[in-house]
């Protein structure tokens, strides 16, 4: 804790926050102070384990054998002289997953960009497309290889779930890619298109935040990113101290929210047998609409 | 670059703050903002992005058909479909009684025989593959290779068999004899010996017997080995266990995530 910036930041913050719920202005929700509070504590982690890495701290980051597969499948695909297939889910931008996935593309097209392997993105939404292509054109620049880039390398489909699920099989069965990667967003249409790609032989990697499509593509996939893994890809790939910093606090508000949850849990186990009058489902519930 | 990076970054950083912390502003305008007309704004945006793509689709399309690349027919039904739907939703309503803009919902449209007779079967079509592709996936899931999928081949079955009529008129007796037989088999295959299987099944037979004589055989007691009962535990306990704390996992990576954005630490989203 030698920060001495971050600690004054923080205390300036603490002391706004305190004025707030004490003073109680009129713009301000007060029942909302606890959330308000939780917010700036796990914040106020995250940026530390961040400006912490980003000193030169220590941050050790498990291996994530699916994110290490994505280079092997982009080498199989080299070899084999076969595509390799990118989807960013079927949802738009305004869904995080979807970002997640659009920002691990620029990373997986810098690989595509090095060993100049064809790659192939269909979309389902038009913004998705806009930025599909920026990533994928920023990182061909960055790996020098401006001159192979091709704008049509990640295409518009179509914005329906199912007949985008058609389009993208029909691009499988034709194009035989070597690797597919589904990253974002799914809905029923997971199953559909990871069976599809295990019918081809393809190695497929999926991402995902989406629980219901987890077991559908840990049943169809050879590696899959399940949930917080997804969104820990980006700072895995990039080795960033900045990002790597912030899976660091995510594992440290973990742990928080590991104590708050037993000791919620005892708080009410004491206020059920009568020990305390202190009700923690009271204190947690917001009233005020 | 100030057009392409700070910018952008900026407007994040702006309408991030302002939608986080406008949730705990009692102010009508902000509120109505964060509930409302920001999301109006999404949606107005990305309507008219819905040309771009269109242009995109039409351009791989042509592009295709042009250089008669591999499956190019297929892209002249996908332009023709682009085109029929252009002209039913904005040129010709096939009814003249039905009103512009009520001719996506009314009937005796084109528009809405399209969407009745055309997308409808075709999205049901492939929503209906998906029991195949369940079947075919569960085969392999269920594969007996080691421990894990043992326990999920089990676990399947039990709730598979206790969601449907036929798991509630299994008696628990009936699954309990089975766990006898499950058990003289296991300690047949460790120990090799037929002395013990036999005693070890003899005598598992005989305490069923016994403790069934004794309770009345009531067919869904013990509740343990009853299958409505035993599936409902699992999906209740375990299974919400777990997703419980992948829900965790999930939802701090949301938050992680969506911090990175919002301060600015994560640019990768316009290429950088």
């Amino acid at each position: 804790m030698r920060d001495k910036n971050f600690l004054i930041g923080a205390f300036i913050v603490f002391l706004i926050f305190l004025f707030l719920q004490i003073t109680k202005p009129d713009l301000y929700i007060s029942d909302r102070g606890l959330l308000l509070f939780l917010i700036l504590l796990f914040g106020g982690i995250l940026q530390f384990s961040t400006r912490h890495a980003l000193r030169g701290g220590d941050v050790f980051l498990r291996t994530i054998p699916g994110v290490k597969a994505v280079e092997e499948a982009v080498g199989r695909s080299t070899e084999m002289g076969k595509p390799v297939l990118y989807v960013p889910g079927i949802q738009d931008m305004d869904q995080v997953e979807t970002v997640a996935g659009v920002v691990i593309l620029g990373h997986v097209s810098k690989m595509t960009a090095r060993y100049e392997t064809p790659l192939n993105v269909p979309v389902a939404r038009s913004i998705v497309l806009k930025a599909a292509q920026e990533a994928c054109k920023e990182s061909y620049l960055v790996e020098g290889r401006s001159d192979i880039y091709n704008e049509n390398m990640v295409h518009y489909v179509t914005d329906d779930q199912f007949a985008y699920a058609a389009g993208v099989n029909g691009i499988m069965n034709r194009e035989k890619p070597a690797a597919c990667l589904y990253m974002g967003k799914f809905y029923a249409e997971s199953l559909l298109l990871a069976e599809t790609g295990n019918s081809i032989g393809a190695i497929q990697i999926a991402g995902t935040a989406s629980q219901s499509q987890i077991p559908f593509f840990v049943t169809a996939c050879d590696y899959t990113l399940i949930g917080e893994e997804f969104f820990a890809a980006s700072a895995y790939l990039s080795q960033k101290p900045d990002l790597l910093g912030i899976v660091k606090g995510q594992d440290i508000v973990k742990i928080v929210m590991l104590i708050m949850i037993i000791g919620g849990t005892l708080l009410r186990l004491f206020h059920d047998l009568g020990a305390i009058n202190f009700n923690i489902l009271d204190f947690l519930t917001i009233t005020k609409g | 670059m100030l057009l392409k990076r700070q910018i952008p970054i900026f407007i994040v950083m702006f309408f991030g703050f302002l939608t986080l912390f406008g949730w705990f502003i009692d102010q009508k305008q902000v509120k109505d903002f964060v509930d409302i007309h920001g999301l109006q704004w999404y949606g107005i945006i990305s309507t008219f992005a819905i040309f771009l793509g269109i242009i995109t689709l039409i351009k791989l399309q042509l592009i295709k058909i042009l250089k008669k690349q591999k499956g190019w027919q297929y892209s002249i039904v996908a332009i023709l479909g682009v085109v029929f739907s252009f002209t039913a939703g904005f040129i010709y309503k096939g009814n003249p009684n039905i009103e512009w803009g009520a001719h996506v919902i009314e009937k005796g449209t084109m528009f809405k025989w399209i969407f009745e007779f055309i997308f409808t079967p075709l999205s049901a079509t492939m929503f209906a593959l998906l029991a195949f592709f369940v079947a075919s996936a569960s085969y392999r899931a269920f594969r007996i290779r080691n421990f894990e999928a043992t326990l999920l081949l089990i676990s399947g079955m039990i709730i598979m068999i206790g969601r449907v009529p036929l798991g509630s008129s299994i008696s628990s007796w009936f699954v309990l004899y089975l766990l006898v037989f499950i058990l003289g088999i296991t300690i047949n295959s460790i120990f090799k010996n037929r002395n013990y299987t036999l005693i070890s099944f003899s005598s598992g037979l005989i305490i069923v017997t016994l403790f069934g004589m004794y309770l009345g055989w009531p067919h869904d007691k013990p509740g343990i080995f009853f299958l409505p009962t035993l599936q409902e535990w699992i999906y209740k306990y375990p299974n919400v266990a777990g997703a419980r704390s992948i829900s965790i996992g999930i939802g701090l990576g949301i938050f992680a995530t969506s911090i990175r954005y919002i301060l600015g630490l994560e640019k990768s989203y316009i290429g950088e």
